[in-house]
Protein backbone atom coordinates (compact mmCIF):
# COMPACT_ATOMS: atom_id res chain seq x y z
CA UNK A 1 0.00 0.00 0.00
CA UNK A 2 2.82 2.11 0.72
CA UNK A 3 4.41 1.30 -2.56
CA UNK A 4 1.02 2.41 -4.22
CA UNK A 5 0.87 5.51 -2.38
CA UNK A 6 4.06 6.57 -4.01
CA UNK A 7 3.08 6.25 -6.99
CA UNK A 8 4.79 2.50 -7.80
CA UNK A 9 2.46 1.31 -10.88
CA UNK A 10 3.42 -2.43 -10.56
CA UNK A 11 2.23 -2.22 -6.85
CA UNK A 12 -0.92 -0.56 -8.11
CA UNK A 13 -1.50 -3.35 -11.02
CA UNK A 14 -1.17 -5.34 -8.10
CA UNK A 15 -3.48 -3.75 -6.71
CA UNK A 16 -6.08 -4.10 -9.39
CA UNK A 17 -5.34 -7.61 -10.02
CA UNK A 18 -6.82 -8.59 -6.65
CA UNK A 19 -9.43 -6.85 -5.61
CA UNK A 20 -11.17 -6.17 -10.03
CA UNK A 21 -13.22 -9.16 -9.41
CA UNK A 22 -14.80 -9.09 -6.14
CA UNK A 23 -15.22 -5.30 -7.22
CA UNK A 24 -16.53 -6.23 -10.30
CA UNK A 25 -18.58 -8.23 -9.27
CA UNK A 26 -20.02 -6.13 -6.56
CA UNK A 27 -20.75 -3.73 -9.03
CA UNK A 28 -22.39 -6.08 -11.55
CA UNK A 29 -24.68 -7.26 -8.47
CA UNK A 30 -25.73 -3.95 -7.95
CA UNK A 31 -26.74 -2.85 -11.65
CA UNK A 32 -26.58 -5.79 -13.48
CA UNK A 33 -25.94 -4.46 -16.58
CA UNK A 34 -21.85 -5.30 -17.69
CA UNK A 35 -20.13 -2.39 -19.44
CA UNK A 36 -21.76 -0.15 -16.45
CA UNK A 37 -20.29 -2.58 -13.89
CA UNK A 38 -17.10 -2.30 -15.94
CA UNK A 39 -17.21 1.27 -16.29
CA UNK A 40 -17.84 1.87 -12.42
CA UNK A 41 -15.07 -0.96 -11.55
CA UNK A 42 -12.73 1.37 -13.13
CA UNK A 43 -13.62 4.59 -11.71
CA UNK A 44 -13.17 2.98 -8.41
CA UNK A 45 -9.94 2.07 -8.80
CA UNK A 46 -9.08 5.48 -10.57
CA UNK A 47 -10.77 6.97 -7.51
CA UNK A 48 -8.64 4.79 -4.93
CA UNK A 49 -5.21 5.76 -6.88
CA UNK A 50 -6.53 9.82 -6.51
CA UNK A 51 -7.28 9.06 -3.18
CA UNK A 52 -4.85 6.68 -2.07
CA UNK A 53 -3.15 9.71 0.68
CA UNK A 54 -6.45 9.57 2.40
CA UNK A 55 -6.63 5.99 2.84
CA UNK A 56 -6.40 5.15 6.69
CA UNK A 57 -3.83 1.78 6.97
CA UNK A 58 -5.54 1.27 10.10
CA UNK A 59 -8.84 0.18 8.94
CA UNK A 60 -9.26 -2.76 6.49
CA UNK A 61 -8.58 -1.99 2.66
CA UNK A 62 -11.10 -4.00 1.25
CA UNK A 63 -14.01 -1.92 3.56
CA UNK A 64 -12.79 0.95 1.92
CA UNK A 65 -12.54 0.10 -1.76
CA UNK A 66 -16.34 -1.57 -0.95
CA UNK A 67 -17.46 1.53 0.44
CA UNK A 68 -15.92 3.30 -2.95
CA UNK A 69 -17.42 0.65 -5.28
CA UNK A 70 -21.69 0.77 -3.51
CA UNK A 71 -21.11 4.58 -4.03
CA UNK A 72 -20.33 4.29 -7.50
CA UNK A 73 -22.87 1.95 -8.21
CA UNK A 74 -25.46 3.64 -6.50
CA UNK A 75 -24.30 6.74 -8.74
CA UNK A 76 -24.33 4.82 -12.00
CA UNK A 77 -28.08 3.47 -11.05
CA UNK A 78 -28.79 6.76 -11.86
CA UNK A 79 -27.44 6.68 -15.28
CA UNK A 80 -28.17 3.17 -15.74
CA UNK A 81 -29.08 1.80 -19.09
CA UNK A 82 -31.35 -1.01 -19.91
CA UNK A 83 -30.73 -4.37 -18.28
CA UNK A 84 -28.71 -6.93 -20.13
CA UNK A 85 -28.50 -10.74 -19.58
CA UNK A 86 -25.40 -11.50 -17.85
CA UNK A 87 -23.55 -14.09 -21.17
CA UNK A 88 -22.72 -17.67 -19.75
CA UNK A 89 -19.55 -17.25 -21.40
CA UNK A 90 -18.50 -15.14 -18.58
CA UNK A 91 -19.54 -17.24 -15.44
CA UNK A 92 -16.63 -19.31 -14.21
CA UNK A 93 -18.08 -22.92 -13.89
CA UNK A 94 -19.56 -23.93 -16.90
CA UNK A 95 -22.26 -27.29 -15.69
CA UNK A 96 -23.89 -29.42 -18.52
CA UNK A 97 -26.08 -27.54 -21.15
CA UNK A 98 -29.63 -28.49 -20.07
CA UNK A 99 -28.49 -27.76 -15.84
CA UNK A 100 -26.78 -24.69 -17.64
CA UNK A 101 -30.17 -23.32 -19.11
CA UNK A 102 -31.89 -24.13 -15.91
CA UNK A 103 -29.25 -22.49 -13.99
CA UNK A 104 -29.15 -19.56 -16.14
CA UNK A 105 -33.08 -18.99 -16.16
CA UNK A 106 -32.96 -19.05 -12.35
CA UNK A 107 -29.80 -16.82 -11.84
CA UNK A 108 -31.76 -14.37 -14.01
CA UNK A 109 -34.91 -14.33 -11.59
CA UNK A 110 -33.00 -13.72 -8.93
CA UNK A 111 -30.90 -11.11 -10.46
CA UNK A 112 -33.99 -9.61 -11.52
CA UNK A 113 -35.44 -9.87 -8.15
CA UNK A 114 -32.15 -8.11 -6.63
CA UNK A 115 -32.77 -5.58 -8.87
CA UNK A 116 -36.52 -4.93 -7.66
CA UNK A 117 -34.65 -3.99 -4.56
CA UNK A 118 -34.09 -0.69 -3.42
CA UNK A 119 -30.16 0.25 -3.48
CA UNK A 120 -29.53 0.22 0.40
CA UNK A 121 -30.56 -3.47 0.69
CA UNK A 122 -29.24 -4.63 -3.01
CA UNK A 123 -26.68 -3.60 -1.34
CA UNK A 124 -26.60 -5.72 2.23
CA UNK A 125 -27.67 -8.32 0.21
CA UNK A 126 -24.53 -8.08 -1.98
CA UNK A 127 -22.01 -7.59 0.69
CA UNK A 128 -23.69 -10.47 2.93
CA UNK A 129 -24.54 -13.20 0.60
CA UNK A 130 -22.40 -12.89 -2.27
CA UNK A 131 -19.30 -11.66 -0.95
CA UNK A 132 -19.45 -13.35 2.66
CA UNK A 133 -18.83 -10.08 4.82
CA UNK A 134 -19.45 -10.05 8.66
CA UNK A 135 -22.12 -7.59 10.22
CA UNK A 136 -19.15 -5.15 11.73
CA UNK A 137 -17.10 -5.24 8.23
CA UNK A 138 -20.66 -4.02 6.38
CA UNK A 139 -21.46 -1.73 8.91
CA UNK A 140 -17.93 -0.30 8.11
CA UNK A 141 -18.33 -0.15 4.68
CA UNK A 142 -21.72 1.34 4.71
CA UNK A 143 -20.83 3.67 7.53
CA UNK A 144 -23.85 2.03 9.73
CA UNK A 145 -24.40 1.15 13.51
CA UNK A 146 -24.23 -3.12 13.51
CA UNK A 147 -27.82 -3.15 14.75
CA UNK A 148 -29.38 -0.87 11.48
CA UNK A 149 -27.53 -3.53 9.27
CA UNK A 150 -29.14 -6.38 10.75
CA UNK A 151 -32.19 -4.87 10.69
CA UNK A 152 -32.01 -3.73 7.08
CA UNK A 153 -30.37 -6.99 5.94
CA UNK A 154 -33.43 -9.09 7.56
CA UNK A 155 -35.97 -6.58 5.94
CA UNK A 156 -34.16 -6.87 2.75
CA UNK A 157 -34.53 -10.70 2.78
CA UNK A 158 -37.62 -10.55 3.89
CA UNK A 159 -38.47 -8.42 0.41
CA UNK A 160 -36.08 -10.67 -1.61
CA UNK A 161 -38.03 -13.86 -0.46
CA UNK A 162 -42.04 -12.20 -1.37
CA UNK A 163 -40.38 -11.40 -4.54
CA UNK A 164 -39.30 -14.99 -5.68
CA UNK A 165 -42.25 -16.66 -3.87
CA UNK A 166 -44.40 -15.00 -5.83
CA UNK A 167 -42.12 -15.67 -8.96
CA UNK A 168 -41.80 -19.25 -7.91
CA UNK A 169 -38.22 -19.43 -7.85
CA UNK A 170 -38.32 -20.85 -4.34
CA UNK B 1 -48.93 -14.40 12.43
CA UNK B 2 -45.07 -14.57 12.93
CA UNK B 3 -43.50 -12.86 16.39
CA UNK B 4 -40.92 -10.91 15.48
CA UNK B 5 -38.84 -11.76 18.04
CA UNK B 6 -38.95 -15.58 16.14
CA UNK B 7 -38.33 -13.58 12.55
CA UNK B 8 -35.44 -12.05 14.33
CA UNK B 9 -34.27 -15.92 15.49
CA UNK B 10 -34.10 -17.04 12.68
CA UNK B 11 -32.43 -14.49 10.49
CA UNK B 12 -29.99 -14.66 13.23
CA UNK B 13 -29.84 -18.41 12.75
CA UNK B 14 -29.10 -18.25 9.13
CA UNK B 15 -26.25 -15.75 9.86
CA UNK B 16 -24.94 -18.24 12.39
CA UNK B 17 -25.17 -15.72 15.05
CA UNK B 18 -27.32 -18.18 17.66
CA UNK B 19 -25.73 -20.11 20.68
CA UNK B 20 -26.27 -23.13 21.22
CA UNK B 21 -29.74 -22.29 23.98
CA UNK B 22 -30.78 -20.25 21.58
CA UNK B 23 -30.57 -22.67 18.43
CA UNK B 24 -32.90 -24.80 21.44
CA UNK B 25 -35.34 -22.23 21.39
CA UNK B 26 -35.79 -21.94 18.10
CA UNK B 27 -35.96 -25.59 17.59
CA UNK B 28 -38.59 -25.90 19.71
CA UNK B 29 -40.69 -23.20 18.46
CA UNK B 30 -40.13 -24.25 14.94
CA UNK B 31 -41.57 -27.65 15.60
CA UNK B 32 -44.69 -26.22 17.67
CA UNK B 33 -45.25 -24.03 14.57
CA UNK B 34 -45.36 -24.64 10.67
CA UNK B 35 -45.90 -21.30 9.53
CA UNK B 36 -42.95 -20.28 11.20
CA UNK B 37 -40.64 -23.23 9.97
CA UNK B 38 -42.36 -22.61 6.18
CA UNK B 39 -40.75 -19.41 6.39
CA UNK B 40 -37.84 -20.23 8.04
CA UNK B 41 -37.07 -22.47 5.20
CA UNK B 42 -38.24 -19.77 2.47
CA UNK B 43 -35.63 -17.77 3.83
CA UNK B 44 -32.93 -20.45 3.96
CA UNK B 45 -33.79 -21.14 0.52
CA UNK B 46 -33.50 -17.65 -0.86
CA UNK B 47 -30.02 -16.82 0.75
CA UNK B 48 -28.67 -20.20 -0.79
CA UNK B 49 -30.07 -19.01 -4.32
CA UNK B 50 -28.64 -15.61 -3.79
CA UNK B 51 -25.39 -17.34 -2.44
CA UNK B 52 -25.53 -19.45 -5.91
CA UNK B 53 -25.41 -17.01 -8.62
CA UNK B 54 -22.04 -17.58 -10.35
CA UNK B 55 -18.52 -14.82 -9.82
CA UNK B 56 -18.33 -13.32 -13.25
CA UNK B 57 -14.72 -12.59 -14.72
CA UNK B 58 -14.39 -9.02 -15.21
CA UNK B 59 -13.54 -8.43 -18.96
CA UNK B 60 -10.24 -8.53 -19.77
CA UNK B 61 -9.32 -5.42 -20.93
CA UNK B 62 -10.11 -3.76 -17.86
CA UNK B 63 -7.22 -3.97 -16.33
CA UNK B 64 -5.82 -2.49 -19.19
CA UNK B 65 -7.67 0.35 -19.46
CA UNK B 66 -7.30 1.08 -15.24
CA UNK B 67 -3.53 1.14 -15.87
CA UNK B 68 -4.10 3.34 -19.05
CA UNK B 69 -5.88 6.06 -17.52
CA UNK B 70 -4.10 6.52 -14.52
CA UNK B 71 -2.49 10.56 -14.13
CA UNK B 72 1.13 10.37 -14.60
CA UNK B 73 2.99 10.16 -11.80
CA UNK B 74 4.91 12.96 -12.58
CA UNK B 75 1.94 15.02 -12.23
CA UNK B 76 0.61 14.08 -9.09
CA UNK B 77 -0.21 16.71 -6.39
CA UNK B 78 0.93 16.33 -2.86
CA UNK B 79 -1.84 14.68 -0.82
CA UNK B 80 -3.07 17.27 1.00
CA UNK B 81 -3.83 19.42 -1.77
CA UNK B 82 -5.17 16.57 -4.05
CA UNK B 83 -8.58 16.42 -2.62
CA UNK B 84 -8.99 20.13 -3.66
CA UNK B 85 -7.27 20.21 -6.76
CA UNK B 86 -8.67 17.05 -8.48
CA UNK B 87 -12.32 17.63 -8.56
CA UNK B 88 -12.87 16.54 -12.44
CA UNK B 89 -15.25 13.79 -13.73
CA UNK B 90 -13.16 10.74 -14.82
CA UNK B 91 -13.82 12.00 -18.14
CA UNK B 92 -11.85 15.17 -17.58
CA UNK B 93 -9.04 13.22 -16.06
CA UNK B 94 -9.13 10.85 -19.01
CA UNK B 95 -9.14 13.86 -21.40
CA UNK B 96 -6.19 15.72 -19.12
CA UNK B 97 -3.85 12.12 -19.18
CA UNK B 98 -4.27 12.16 -22.51
CA UNK B 99 -3.41 15.58 -23.39
CA UNK B 100 -0.17 15.39 -21.69
CA UNK B 101 0.78 12.31 -23.29
CA UNK B 102 0.17 14.15 -26.54
CA UNK B 103 1.95 17.14 -25.87
CA UNK B 104 5.08 14.96 -24.60
CA UNK B 105 4.59 13.00 -27.56
CA UNK B 106 5.00 16.09 -29.66
CA UNK B 107 7.67 17.51 -27.91
CA UNK B 108 10.14 13.95 -28.46
CA UNK B 109 9.03 13.22 -31.40
CA UNK B 110 9.64 16.97 -33.18
CA UNK B 111 12.95 16.65 -31.16
CA UNK B 112 13.87 13.62 -33.17
CA UNK B 113 13.04 14.24 -36.75
CA UNK B 114 15.69 16.62 -38.56
CA UNK B 115 13.00 18.41 -40.72
CA UNK B 116 9.25 18.81 -38.88
CA UNK B 117 6.94 19.84 -39.98
CA UNK B 118 5.88 23.36 -39.42
CA UNK B 119 4.33 24.11 -35.91
CA UNK B 120 1.01 24.27 -37.41
CA UNK B 121 0.90 20.47 -38.66
CA UNK B 122 1.91 19.24 -35.40
CA UNK B 123 -0.57 20.74 -33.11
CA UNK B 124 -1.90 18.36 -30.54
CA UNK B 125 0.86 15.86 -31.11
CA UNK B 126 0.24 14.38 -33.64
CA UNK B 127 2.80 14.60 -36.71
CA UNK B 128 1.69 15.84 -40.25
CA UNK B 129 0.09 13.28 -42.99
CA UNK B 130 3.53 14.34 -44.92
CA UNK B 131 5.81 13.58 -42.26
CA UNK B 132 7.72 9.87 -42.54
CA UNK B 133 8.93 8.45 -40.04
CA UNK B 134 12.85 8.48 -40.33
CA UNK B 135 13.75 4.56 -40.32
CA UNK B 136 10.28 1.61 -39.55
CA UNK B 137 12.36 -1.10 -37.29
CA UNK B 138 8.70 -3.53 -37.54
CA UNK B 139 5.65 -2.95 -38.82
CA UNK B 140 2.42 -4.85 -39.02
CA UNK B 141 -0.30 -4.69 -41.53
CA UNK B 142 -3.78 -4.38 -39.33
CA UNK B 143 -6.60 -5.82 -41.05
CA UNK B 144 -9.41 -5.82 -38.18
CA UNK B 145 -12.39 -5.81 -39.36
CA UNK B 146 -13.55 -2.69 -38.29
CA UNK B 147 -10.13 -1.51 -37.88
CA UNK B 148 -7.84 -1.51 -41.08
CA UNK B 149 -4.40 0.02 -41.70
CA UNK B 150 -0.74 -0.53 -40.47
CA UNK B 151 1.35 -0.01 -37.09
CA UNK B 152 4.49 0.62 -37.26
CA UNK B 153 8.14 1.06 -34.86
CA UNK B 154 10.26 4.01 -36.29
CA UNK B 155 13.81 4.82 -35.00
CA UNK B 156 14.63 8.91 -34.68
CA UNK B 157 17.43 10.45 -32.56
CA UNK B 158 15.58 11.22 -29.56
CA UNK B 159 14.50 7.48 -29.26
CA UNK B 160 11.75 4.60 -30.67
CA UNK B 161 8.52 5.93 -31.66
CA UNK B 162 4.56 4.54 -32.89
CA UNK B 163 3.32 5.37 -36.26
CA UNK B 164 -0.56 4.47 -36.91
CA UNK B 165 -2.27 4.79 -39.88
CA UNK B 166 -6.15 3.86 -39.07
CA UNK B 167 -8.84 4.02 -41.45
CA UNK B 168 -12.16 2.72 -38.98
CA UNK B 169 -15.79 3.74 -38.96
CA UNK B 170 -15.81 5.26 -36.19
CA UNK B 171 -12.96 6.45 -33.38
CA UNK B 172 -10.32 3.86 -32.44
CA UNK B 173 -9.06 4.19 -29.36
CA UNK B 174 -5.49 2.13 -28.85
CA UNK B 175 -3.70 1.09 -25.97
CA UNK B 176 -0.42 0.79 -26.16
CA UNK B 177 1.52 -1.47 -23.31
CA UNK B 178 5.08 -1.81 -23.13
CA UNK B 179 7.51 -2.91 -20.32
CA UNK B 180 5.01 -2.06 -17.80
CA UNK B 181 4.42 1.26 -19.25
CA UNK B 182 0.74 2.05 -20.80
CA UNK B 183 -0.61 5.13 -22.18
CA UNK B 184 -3.63 5.60 -24.16
CA UNK B 185 -4.36 7.40 -27.74
CA UNK B 186 -7.82 8.48 -28.28
CA UNK B 187 -10.06 9.70 -31.37
CA UNK B 188 -8.01 8.03 -33.92
CA UNK B 189 -9.01 6.33 -37.30
CA UNK B 190 -11.21 8.78 -38.93
CA UNK B 191 -10.34 11.26 -41.84
CA UNK B 192 -10.99 14.26 -39.43
CA UNK B 193 -8.40 13.10 -36.75
CA UNK B 194 -5.93 15.46 -35.98
CA UNK B 195 -3.31 15.16 -38.36
CA UNK B 196 -4.86 12.88 -40.83
CA UNK B 197 -5.06 9.53 -40.53
CA UNK B 198 -1.48 9.37 -40.03
CA UNK B 199 -0.56 9.78 -36.17
CA UNK B 200 3.37 9.43 -34.73
CA UNK B 201 4.34 9.83 -31.38
CA UNK B 202 7.26 8.93 -28.88
CA UNK B 203 7.90 5.92 -26.92
CA UNK B 204 10.36 6.85 -24.30
CA UNK B 205 11.79 4.02 -22.35
CA UNK B 206 11.08 1.51 -25.62
CA UNK B 207 14.07 0.48 -27.64
CA UNK B 208 15.54 -2.78 -25.11
CA UNK B 209 16.31 -5.11 -28.13
CA UNK B 210 13.57 -7.67 -28.25
CA UNK B 211 10.91 -5.42 -26.07
CA UNK B 212 7.50 -5.90 -27.53
CA UNK B 213 4.82 -3.03 -28.14
CA UNK B 214 1.29 -4.42 -27.05
CA UNK B 215 -1.45 -2.31 -29.07
CA UNK B 216 -5.17 -3.64 -28.06
CA UNK B 217 -7.35 -1.47 -30.48
CA UNK B 218 -10.99 -0.64 -29.14
CA UNK B 219 -14.07 1.03 -30.59
CA UNK B 220 -16.65 2.51 -27.81
CA UNK B 221 -15.14 0.73 -25.45
CA UNK B 222 -15.09 -2.71 -27.24
CA UNK B 223 -11.70 -4.57 -28.14
CA UNK B 224 -11.95 -4.84 -31.24
CA UNK B 225 -8.27 -6.37 -31.97
CA UNK B 226 -4.78 -6.62 -30.98
CA UNK B 227 -1.07 -6.30 -32.56
CA UNK B 228 2.43 -6.69 -31.07
CA UNK B 229 5.52 -4.78 -32.11
CA UNK B 230 8.92 -6.01 -31.61
CA UNK B 231 12.30 -4.08 -31.04
CA UNK B 232 14.70 -6.13 -33.43
CA UNK B 233 17.04 -7.93 -31.88
CA UNK B 234 20.93 -6.84 -32.40
CA UNK B 235 20.36 -3.62 -33.13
Amino acid sequence: MRRCRDGDRKAFDWLITRYQKPVYNAALRMLRNPDDARDVAQTVFLKVFEHLSQYDPKSKFYSWIYRIALNESVNALGRAKPFEAISGNEIDQAPGPERQVESEQANSAIERALMQLQPDHRAVIVLRHLQHLSYQDMGDILELPERTVKSRLFTARQLLRDLLVKGGVV
Amino acid sequence: MVEPQDLASIHAEIDGELDDRQRAELARRLLADPQLRALRDELKRVCGAVESLPWVEPPPQLRTNILAALPPVTARVKPARRAAQWSFTPAWRLAAVFAGVLVAGTVLFEAGVDRGPAATDVAGTLAGSGVRAPATVDTVKLDLGEVAGQASLYRAAAGLGLELELVASAPVEVLVASGGQTMRIKGLGRPDSPGGPRTAIALPGVGTPGQTVDLTFLIAGRQVGAATLKVPEGR
